[in-house]
This record gives structure tokens, sequence and C-alpha cells, in this order.
């Protein structure tokens, strides 16, 4: 089960390159989430949300500063974690812009597959992974091909896959980018609904107007500066 | 956890397949050469099996019969049979001619031989042996002879009695066997054109055709047209005798080389195929090459398209391993597909071939082995474009 | 290629698997170096071989005659052509006699000459004959008269003088004659020797029988020896046979023949074995046969090969194998052999052999033994074998 404070980020900054042609991603990042919280990230392109995610999903290194995901410090100036993969097969789920569901595999085992990953015996993961379809509503789907299934299922067993190792933390990039409004409301409510139920902290980097007013709470990020902002909190139904 | 590499075939499907089977067909390509030169030595060996012979008597400083044309007298046999240790020595001869059947021929070694002595096939899969003294044949199927077929070897006809398998020349024509007296006319005596050329000439010489010795003439043209030499003699050794003792003893006779089996093993196999040897090898090796290529290429391109999953793979926590273990197991699938394919694809299309080729059980596993070790190195491009792919790239985009 | 459900698509999969698998299994032990050998397999029968010798020959006449001058000469004319059928004396060609008329006349001349003389001589001894008697005469007489005194002894010595010089004049002219008559024979024979040398350019047949070549035309000069016609005996015509002298036991005169001709081989002519040369040819190893044919067919040509086979006794109550079944170890004839399911080189003697390829075992096998007739390759004991029914070929 989830623990701690979510996610806690205390100054971080990336920097790339050195000296004249040195670009500052980051500057100085202030952010937190609680357990359970879906918590928006908006800002023009370019202004360093990608970076953010990026390291937060452990798969770029910061320039400085300090991470914490429930409750452990993963990154103090310098990555405080052995083996991020590991870090990011168990404690980050991930959600991207496209469902990104490997092809070959039938729905229920891409699912599945992160808990066999993390060395669950088959059969537990692809219960587990049911369990999760179910959840979203997709169960039905469950021994068809990625190719045959809608955008929106598609969507829907992507986000299983985020949830199928119980991660403390969820980093969704522009969930809803390829959804029409009335899907989009959807994605977020069920995101809401399970962020709660499995006491899991969202990241949501979008730039979508349709789901901004659901957020309670944004970070507003322009040229690697946040700024905390409160949402609208606004879920139709 | 599943396997990805199976799971990922499956899913390509009939490409996989289909891609395993264009390989196989390259690996039987490969076999096949490989075949070739092993059913070249198997030729030579044949041909030194089936004569029967513990030694081969040919002119001197020649490398004869096979290597190079010999002659020696036909009674040359008699004085070797009443060496110690010598338990037969026969008389054969070798040509390659066209043999005609009809309005087509077939190119062949004419073999001439005495029956029951060394020279004569050793075993039949058709027909009879030779049991009149002239005018018939026994033929190798490879020439396509059936029984009972009317064939034409320079001014003669000679009726198929018999077939044999595996009797071929080492440079892989088939044998037809005839008498010996019908084999030696036929290798020096002409065709009957330059016979009547020939006895115009010697009756237009005066020095040979004198009015005052009647019968001169005649007894000349008598003498141009008869033969008595063969290419060489087959000699068997008496049980207990060591072959090598027996060459040392006729080799004093200053007119005659002898050789013995090992010996002729290595003139045929060391100087007839080694030039055919080295362009097989070459061949082997630019197919392995090519094979080796084809497999890195494919795999490579199979990785590539799927670059996208494995930076999510990676990015969801994929160790390294697992995905190059995947693309690994993909490469040696597709070559035991090749090798399965080639081995069956060699051996059914084999027998079409002109050439004999011989496909023995250890080329089986050494190419076996080969076609692992080559997927396993091809596969390494491949792996390495894997391993460098940033997991971050999933994000974003 | 998608297929619908991934199970299908596994079963698909797995199928071709298998198939991969067993193909490759079925070829593995099938074909190549591991696959047992194919064999065709007979029994040994009782039966009958029909031994022959068989050799080829050239029909050949007999008897044949070169005709030509006893002398140099030119040739006049020839009478008779190649083909032609001639009779015992017939003239059949005629040289030139060049001065031969004139020797004749010459030496007639001669002779007449020397039959004058023969005349002379006898006149001469008549006369002699009679001065001898007149002589001797005288001689008595006076012989007489001086017994009584009446003459000298010189007168007396005179006469029988004159009757010895008489006598041996008359001893003369025998002797003259004689010598003349000895010239006038001496001259007759001489006559007759040209007279028979003029005969001698008539060629004439010695026997009746064919021409069979015309060696000079009109015009020609041949010496002595030289043929201008040659003649044979169409009647005698026979074919000599070369048989290989390793394969020619049981040749004999009186064997009956198949004699086939080159230029009709599909009518074997019957035959018999006439002759059987003491001397045969050591340089070919042929022994030489002379077989005649029975009949003689007409329009033979001497020159034409021919396929001669000759038929001896028969065997009977045989062991028969057909001779693809018979194998050699070295020198050692013999049969594989397959007793109890295991394959065994069985060592032979062997009898007979029929042209047919069948041939006799005296020793080594027993009736009933199944023994491998064509193989693939060569085999060895205990060799893994399939029997089949047959290898290649047509049956003949």
């Amino acid at each position: 089960m989830n623990t701690g404070v979510g996610i806690h980020i205390e100054g971080l900054s990336k920097r790339y390159g050195v000296g004249d042609t040195a670009v500052d991603a980051l500057r100085e990042v202030n952010m937190r989430v609680a357990p359970g919280e879906v918590v928006g990230l908006v800002g023009p392109s370019g202004s360093g949300k990608t970076t953010l995610l990026k390291c937060l999903g452990a798969v770029i290194e910061p320039t400085g500063g300090r991470m914490t995901l429930g409750g452990e410090i993963i990154y103090d100036n310098r990555w405080k974690i052995s083996d991020l993969r590991v870090l990011r097969r168990d404690r980050i789920g991930f959600i991207f812009q496209a469902p990104y569901l490997i092809p070959f595999l039938d729905v229920t085992d891409n699912v599945a597959l992160l808990p066999m990953l993390a060395g669950r015996p088959n059969a537990e993961a692809r219960a587990r992974a049911l369990e999760l379809l179910k959840a979203l509503d997709v169960a039905h789907r469950a021994k068809a091909e990625t190719s045959e299934l809608s955008g929106g299922e598609q969507q829907r067993v992507s986000i299983a896959r985020a949830l199928a190792n119980r991660p403390p933390v969820i980093l969704a990039d522009e969930p809803t980018a390829p959804l029409d409004s009335e899907r989009a409301l959807a994605v977020m409510r069920i995101l809401n609904q399970l962020a709660s139920q499995y006491q899991t902290a969202i990241i949501v980097v979008t730039h979508d107007e349709n789901i901004i007013p659901t957020f309670r709470r944004i970070y507003s990020i322009r040229d690697g500066r946040t700024v905390e902002e409160a949402g609208e909190g606004r879920l139709l139904q | 956890m599943i396997n990805l590499a199976g799971r990922d075939i499956l899913h390509s499907g009939g490409r996989f397949l289909l891609t395993g089977l264009g390989l196989g067909l390259l690996i039987g390509v490969t076999f096949t050469m490989a075949g070739v030169y092993r059913g070249m030595v198997d030729d030579a060996k044949v041909l030194l099996n089936n004569s029967g012979a513990d030694l081969w008597v040919v002119q001197k400083d020649t490398l004869g019969p096979y290597a190079e044309p010999s002659s020696v007298h036909d009674d040359v046999y008699r004085g070797l049979l009443g060496l110690p240790g010598v338990a037969q020595a026969a008389n054969v001869t070798y040509l390659t001619m066209q043999v005609r059947k009809g309005s087509s021929d077939v190119r062949a070694m004419v073999v001439g031989f005495e029956p029951g002595q060394a020279g004569e096939p050793g075993y039949l899969v058709a027909g009879r042996r030779i049991t009149r003294s002239h005018y018939e044949a026994v033929a190798d199927v490879k020439t396509q002879f059936a029984l009972g077929d009317r064939i034409r070897i320079r001014r003669h006809e000679y009726t198929v009695v018999g077939l044999t398998r595996r009797m071929v020349s080492s440079g892989g024509d088939p044998m037809v066997f005839v008498p010996l007296k019908d084999a030696q006319e036929v290798q020096f005596l002409k065709d009957n054109d330059a016979i009547v050329n020939e006895r115009a000439r010697t009756a237009a010489n005066p020095a040979l055709n004198r009015p005052g010795v009647p019968g001169l003439l005649d007894a000349i043209e008598a003498s141009q047209n008869s033969n008595h030499n063969v290419n060489a003699v087959l000699v068997r050794v008496a049980e207990g005798r060591s072959p090598e003792a027996v060459a040392r003893d006729i080799r004093r006779w200053k007119h005659l080389q002898v050789f013995t089996r090992d010996q002729m093993e290595g003139i045929l196999i060391g100087k007839l195929i080694a030039t055919a040897a080295k362009q097989i090898g070459m061949f082997l090796v630019i197919l392995t090459i090519v094979s080796a290529a084809i497999v890195a290429f494919i795999i490579y391109t199979m990785t590539l398209g799927k670059i996208r999953e494995i930076a999510v793979l990676k990015l969801i926590g994929t160790h390294n391993r697992t995905i190059a273990s995947m693309i690994l197991q993909q490469a040696l699938g597709l070559g035991l597909i090749g090798f399965a394919v080639g081995k069956i694809a060699a051996t059914l299309w084999g027998p079409a071939f002109p050439r004999y080729i011989l496909l023995e059980p250890g080329d089986a596993v050494r190419g076996f082995v080969i076609v692992m070790v080559v997927c396993t190195l091809a596969s390494s491009l491949a792996i390495r474009a894997a391993l460098k792919i940033d997991p971050a790239t999933a994000i974003g985009g | 290629m998608k297929i619908p459900s991934m199970l299908q698509r596994q079963l698909w999969f797995a199928l071709f698997g298998v198939a991969l698998l067993l193909t490759f299994g079925w070829v593995a032990t099938r074909s190549g170096p591991l696959a047992p050998t194919r064999v065709t397999v007979t029994r040994v029968v009782q039966g009958e071989v029909a031994p022959a010798l068989f050799g080829i020959g050239v029909v050949e006449a007999q008897r044949a005659y070169l005709i030509g001058p006893t002398t140099a000469a030119r040739v006049r004319r020839v009478l008779v052509d190649v083909g032609d059928q001639v009779r015992v004396g017939q003239l059949l060609a005629e040289m030139d006699p060049v001065d031969l008329d004139e020797r004749v006349l010459s030496a007639r001349a001669a002779a007449a000459r020397g039959g004058n003389a023969v005349v002379t001589a006898q006149a001469q001894e008549r006369d002699a004959r009679s001065r001898q008697e007149f002589a001797a005469a005288e001689a008595r007489r006076y012989r007489d008269l001086g017994q009584k005194g009446l003459v000298s002894q010189s007168v007396v010595d005179g006469k029988l003088q004159d009757q010895q010089s008489a006598d041996a004049q008359l001893a003369a002219a025998a002797a003259g004659l004689a010598g003349a008559r000895r010239e006038l024979a001496r001259l007759d024979a001489d006559l007759r020797a040209v007279q028979q040398q003029r005969e001698n350019i008539r060629l004439a047949a010695p026997v009746d029988g064919l021409v069979t070549a015309r060696d000079a035309e009109p015009g020609s000069t041949v010496i002595a020896g030289q043929s201008v016609l040659k003649l044979e005996d169409p009647a005698s015509l026979w074919v000599t046979v070369r048989l290989d002298q390793g394969r020619s036991s049981g040749l004999q005169v009186g064997l009956p023949a198949d004699i086939t001709l080159r230029s009709e081989p599909h009518k074997p002519l019957p035959g018999k074995v006439v002759r059987v040369e003491p001397i045969s040819d050591s340089v070919t190893e042929e022994r030489i046969a002379k077989v005649g044919f029975e009949p003689l067919p007409p329009g033979l040509s001497t020159g034409e090969m021919a396929e001669v086979t000759l038929h001896l006794p028969g065997v009977r109550n045989a062991l028969v194998v057909p001779n693809a079944s018979i194998r050699y170890q070295g020198t050692q004839p013999g049969v594989w052999r397959r007793l109890n399911g295991r394959l065994r080189f069985a060592p032979v003697t062997l009898g007979a052999e029929g042209l047919d390829g069948n041939v006799q075992i005296v020793d080594g096998v027993t009736a009933g033994d199944e023994v491998v007739v064509y193989s693939e390759r060569d085999l060895q004991d205990d060799s893994r074998i399939k029997v089949v029914s047959s290898l290649a070929g047509k049956p003949q």
C-alpha cells in the first residue's frame, strides 16, 4: 500500500549543456502532491514541463535539488537510489500522450507485464490485471489484441497498466491529448477516482482547456519556474 | 514472466516464418555448396574404391590414369603377375568422351575392363553383368540409359545390359563399362574416315607401297590399325601382404610408376579437386557472410520497428538484459527455422543437381553451430541499438 | 498477416513447428549416410544353365586364288570382272606376248635348221660308211693277197691303214649324226619351252569360282607373283572367329553355332565349328576357330564382320543365380546371403555361365537361400538393408 507524502520536490534544477550555450530548463522548482491528489501541471511548450516529468520519472538526472517519492528521498543533488529501473517499475506509473501499449501482447498481458516484471507469478499478475481492467470497465476486452480496441479503450488499458504495480506516484503526460472533451472528462473522473481509491499521487501535465477546470490545484510553469495556483476543482458528475 | 520474443514472433506471424524460409533457402544453398565439395571428395573415394585395386600401375613419370594421360603396354600385366604379393593384375582403360544414344549424347567415362578382375563395377542396380566379349555395356544410371538401349561409342554399337550406381569419374561424369578390347579400340583407333584417309596416305607413300614386295602394304596397314596399349594396370595385393612393399617391387621396373591407394587419394583430392575446393571454400565464406548480414539486417529492422515499444518497456522498468534477450532469442529463432528449412531444402533438391551432393551429419551439426553463432553475432548490432534507446523518449515525444 | 485469435495463431505455429521437426527427422533418417541400403533379393533355384562362347569374326574364303603371270609382263586383256562366276579352265586374262611370238618363230627356225643338220649328218655318215665298207673290202683283199705274197707288206699296211682311217671317219660321222640329233632335240625342247611361255600368258581359272578382285587393267605391267585377278571358291566361305582365351573352355569341333552377320543383325544363321586352329594369338590372347555355315547363304561377302555364339552343352539341375548377385571380396567370388535376418558374404565356387546372365553355383549355397541381387552400394557383413522390388531400369 501507499504511505508517505506522495511527491515532494524542492529546489529542483536542470541545466542542459555548459558555458555560454547552457540552457536552464528547470530553475529551483518546488512542488508537492499529496497521496490521493490529482494535480495539474500547465505551461507553454518549452516551459520545462516535460523536463520535470523526466526528472520525476528518473529518466534524466537533474542538476540539483531534492526529490522525494512516497516518503523516500530518491534524489538529493545526486541519485540516492542505486537502481532507477526498479524505482520506475515499482514506484512510478506512467501514462503517456498516446496509449503506447505493446502491440504483440494482448490487453491482459499488457497490464500484467508490470507485476510480472516485478517478479510476481503469471497467474497472480494476470488476476490483478483483470481486476484493474474491470475497474476501468474494459474487462470485456481482456483477451483482445490491442489493435482491436478503440482509442478510449486503449487509453483506459494504459491507465490500468500504470496502476498495475500499485505505485505511489503516477506521472501522466497529456493523457487527454487525443480525446474529445467528453472522453477527456471521463478520463479525469477515472483518474480522480482511482487516485483516491489507491491513494496515489498523480501529476497531470496538460494544456487541454477541457480538463484544466477539474484540478483543485495547479502548478503553472514558465521558463523553468513553477507557481502554485488554486484550481477550480470542477468535476462534472 | 512471459516470453517477449515468442510473443513478438507470434504477433508478426507469417512475416517471421517467411523470413525464416528465405533465410533457410540461403542456408540450404550453403549446405549444398558444402555438399558439392563433400560429393567431389566422395566421387574421388568412390572411384578408387569401386576399382577394387590396391595399386595403380601407370606410365612412368605420370600422375595417371585419372589426373594425367598414361599409356602402358597391355602385356605388362603378365610380368606383374609374376611378382610376389600380387594376387591379381588387370588391364584397364579410361577415356572421357561423348556416348551417343539416338540423336542425343552424354558425356561419360568409358572404362575398359576384364570380367572378374579389378575395374569391374562391384554391384549392379539392374540387369546383368557383361557375358559377351564384345559390344555389351554396363552403364551408370546417371547416364539415363535404360536396359536394352543401343548406344554408340565411336564406331560400334553396344547394348546396355546392366545398370549401376555411383560409378563416376572424379569429374562427376558417369561411367560406361565395356569389354577391354572394345575400349582399346575406342581409345586408340580412329573413325572410319580417318582410317580410309590413313590408308590412302600409306598407299601413296612409295617407300611403304612397294610393288616388288606384295603384302608389305597390308602388313603396314594392319600394324597401324592394331593397338596394344592400356591406360593402367590395377593390381590387387595378396592377403596379408603390404601394398607398399609390393609397390616398391614394381617401381624397380624402370618404366613404370606405381601409386598406392593413399597416394591416389592424395593426387585426386590434392590436385584434381584442389582448385574446385578452394572456390567452394570461398563461396562458403561469402555465403556465410551474406547470411550473417541478412540476419543482422532483418533483426535490426525488426528492432528498429519497435523503438517506441522498447523505450516504453525500458521506462516502465524492463531490464536491459530482458530486452537484449528478446532480440537474441528472435535471432536464434530465425536461425533455427533457417537451419531446419535449409537442411530439408538441401536434402530435397540435392538429387536434382548434376553433381553428387553429400550431406554428412557432422556437417549438419557444424552448420547448426555456425548458424547459431552467426545469429548471435548478427543480433549484436540490433542489441547495441536497442540498448542505446533512451527511455526518456517515451515521455514528451 | 493478422489472425483474429492468439490461440489460433499459436496453433498454426505449433503445427508448423511440428511439421518442420517431423520433416527434419524424416530427412535425417531416410536419406544420406544414415539411411539403410536398398536391395533386391531372389532365391537360389534349381535350373538349367545354357553356357555359350561368344566371339566376333570375319567372313573369309577357305580357298582363295591369286591369278597372275609367272614372269614380268604387261597385261593385254582381262576378260572377266569382279562378281563373275567362272568355270575351271576358262580364260580369264591374257598377258601381252611382247616378243614371245618372235621367239617362237626363232626357236622353230632353229629347230628346223637342226633338222637340216641331222639330214646332213646322215648323209655324211652314209658316205663315211660306204668308204669304210670299201676300205674294209680292200683291206681284206689285200690281206689275202699279202698272205699269198702277191703284194708287198707296205701295200697291205697301206690298205689296212685306209681301212682304219675309214673306220674312224665312219665313227666320226656317226658321232656327228648323234650330235646333230641331240642338237635337234635341244632345239625342239627350246621351242616347246618358248611355246609353253607363250601359253603361260593365258591366265585360266584353276577351279570353278567367283572373281573377287581385278587388280590390274590392260596396259599395266605386273611382276611375277603379283595378282591380276583374285578368285575364290564361294562354296568355301566360313567365319574366322576369335574367342578370348580366358573364356573359351569347351571349344571343340562340332559345336553348334549362331552366326549373326553385321549386315543382318536380326537374322542369325546356323553353323558349326569345323576347325579349331592349333595356333592361338598370344598377343591378343585369343583362340581362333573356323565356323562353317550350315547352310551357306547366298550373297555373302568376305571381310564382313559377324558375331558368333557357340552353344555348349547345357547344364541341368544346377543351382542358378543371376550373375548380378556375384560379388567379389578380393579375388574370391561369392554372394550376399540373408540368413536369419543377417547379411553375410558366402564364398562360392562358380560353374557354367550362360550368355543370358544366369550362372551356376557349384558350391557355397543351397537351393532356396535368399541372396541379394541388386544393391545401391557396396555391402558389408550385417549392413542395414531394406528390400525393395526394384531399384532402377525397365525390366529387360
